[in-house]
């Protein structure tokens, strides 16, 4: 659905504080499928999410949406877009915020305050907060709003910059239902975001971006899964024993100082597997989990 | 473009600064005019400089710009909705303003002048908004590259560089004269909108720069990147 080829973006001119925010980035995004972009602070995230969106334009390469350029109003008709720091009329009431969107987005006049109001209890947004101007709203309550915003019309392209930054937990949890809602029903995501378990719970693929290059690319759901790591915490007394175990089956785990061991594995029958050696050998299991422990990619790299 | 007009309108008659600033002009113009002194609307003209203002670059740095444009929504259809907004926002004041006048003038009788007939208002309401749509179309032009409101700065220049004295030399003379002209052209609308010469050279030559001006705002901003940082 999402086409990037060889696309390299560099600001500044003349020599002068160039930056090269993207580097011969190539990568495609299925239709339904749900995209993580994970790197460091000025890695290049927001600048191929602009990219996407059409907003700023490659200097080489080419990105497409189902054949068509970014900024193709058809594209932008089936778009819903959260910027990191909502910037609007700080004057105006919420719910008009949201009725202006929803015009703008194609939504009918008449249904305006029944959808705006709609979308307010979707993000757990209190009506009474819909006639107060947005400058009175805190930075939760911003990312709420611009969130039920971009889920006007139930768009097939999502993209989300940072969705729920600034959010309390349940806001954080709330944000991922929306987004696994949307996922459900087709939808086509992009999640640029820093919040690693959250993507880890939403997205079928990651990919690392770092010094505007795309680095890595690891499939995270389904049989295609590039990237599981077992995770067992055993005591601290049984370290060396759980290491021996799990490497007379094959594994490869690595121990961290607070009991942990980490090791790779290809399947959920293989994490099984690795959960019964330990207990034939006898190893208090405290906890067990696979998953794509993205903090460890991210832990060679520079950290989030 | 309609949305685009309303929210222009909503935008600064919804904001205390704006009604303020507004406000204090229209009551002094009317002081002005009634106490019979000072060039007639030549105050309320300064409404247009607050009104057009950043009009576009402000969109730009909040980012508010970049969630309009991520809808279905062509840049030219943005622009045009944001000049007839100003336009619309400015028609507006004119209106208020001068009916304060008449009935500053007519009902409270303060110093009657013989130009505050309705048909005299309405004439220097139309000149000050024909000199505005003009100011405004160079402020929108600059507004589409120049941050904040740098556009005032590239207004001054420009009105500066071209009264500039244009020296000895005849044919530079006869240039700065052609661009004057040409790109700051003068109509007296007052005449014009009273018949005498609409058709005329200076009319023309008004309409083609405002032509200029805004081709010039749709050509800069179709083709400008919008970033909101550079992560």
């Amino acid at each position: 659905m999402i086409a990037v080829q060889g696309v390299s973006k560099t600001f500044g001119h003349f020599g002068a504080r160039r930056v090269q925010a993207l580097d011969a980035v190539s990568l495609g995004v299925r239709r339904g499928e749900t995209l993580g972009l994970i790197g460091p602070n000025g890695a290049g995230k927001t600048t191929l999410l602009s990219c996407l969106l059409g907003f700023l334009r490659p200097d080489r390469g080419a990105i497409t949406v189902d054949g068509k350029p970014p900024d193709d109003l058809s594209v932008r008709a089936r778009t819903g877009y959260l910027p990191e720091r909502l910037g609007f009329d700080r004057d105006l009431p919420g719910g008009a915020f949201l009725a202006f969107h929803w015009r703008l987005a194609g939504g009918a006049r008449s249904r305006a305050k029944a959808e705006v109001e709609a979308a307010a209890d979707r993000v757990g947004l209190e009506r009474p907060a819909l006639a107060r101007p947005l400058r009175g709203y805190s930075r939760g309550m911003l990312q709420r709003i611009g969130l039920a915003q971009a889920l006007f019309r139930d768009p097939e392209l999502l993209f989300l910059d940072e969705p729920a930054s600034g959010t309390d937990p349940r806001g954080v949890a709330l944000v991922r239902e929306r987004i696994l809602e949307a996922k459900a029903r087709g939808a086509t995501i992009v999640l640029n975001s820093h919040q690693l378990a959250e993507v880890e719970k939403v997205c079928d693929r990651v990919v690392f971006i770092e010094s505007g290059r795309l680095t890595q690319s690891e499939t995270l759901r389904g049989d295609q899964a590039t990237r599981r790591r077992g995770l067992v915490r055993v005591p601290a007394a049984g370290l060396a024993a759980a290491t021996a175990a799990l490497s007379r089956e094959g594994f490869e785990p690595t121990a961290d100082p607070y009991g942990s061991l980490r090791f790779p594995v290809g399947s959920d029958d293989e994490m099984a597997r690795a959960i019964r050696a330990l207990a034939l050998a006898e190893i208090p299991v405290y906890e067990a989990k696979a998953s794509a422990d993205l903090e460890e990619l991210f832990s060679g790299r520079g950290g989030p | 473009m309609i949305e685009m007009v309303r929210r222009y309108l909503r935008q600064k008659y919804g904001s205390p600064g704006f009604l303020i600033a507004l406000g204090t002009l229209a009551l002094i113009e009317t002081f002005f005019f009634a106490m019979g002194s000072g060039e007639r609307f030549a105050i309320v003209q300064v409404a247009i400089l607050v009104l057009a203002a950043g009009s576009v670059s402000r969109d730009v740095s909040s980012g508010a710009l970049q969630m309009i444009l991520s809808r279905p929504i062509r840049r030219t259809e943005y622009l045009f909705g944001r000049y007839v907004g100003i336009l619309a926002s400015y028609g507006l004041f004119l209106a208020v303003t001068s009916g304060l006048i008449f009935l500053v003038v007519h009902l409270a009788k303060v110093n009657a002048r013989e130009d505050a007939s309705p048909l005299s208002l309405a004439l220097l309401a139309g000149e000050a908004f024909a000199n505005g749509a003009f100011q405004a179309a160079i402020l929108l032009m600059f507004s589409t590259f120049l941050p904040g409101i740098a556009d005032l700065l590239g207004l001054l220049v420009l009105y500066v560089v071209l009264h500039l004295p244009p020296g000895k030399s005849a044919w530079l003379r006869d240039a700065a004269d052609a661009a004057r002209e040409n790109l700051l052209p003068q109509v007296s609308w007052n005449e014009a909108l009273r018949g005498d010469g609409i058709l005329g050279s200076a009319t023309g030559r008004w309409v083609f720069a405002l032509t200029v001006y805004l081709v010039l705002a749709a050509v800069i901003f179709s083709r400008r990147e919008l970033p909101y940082g550079q992560d």
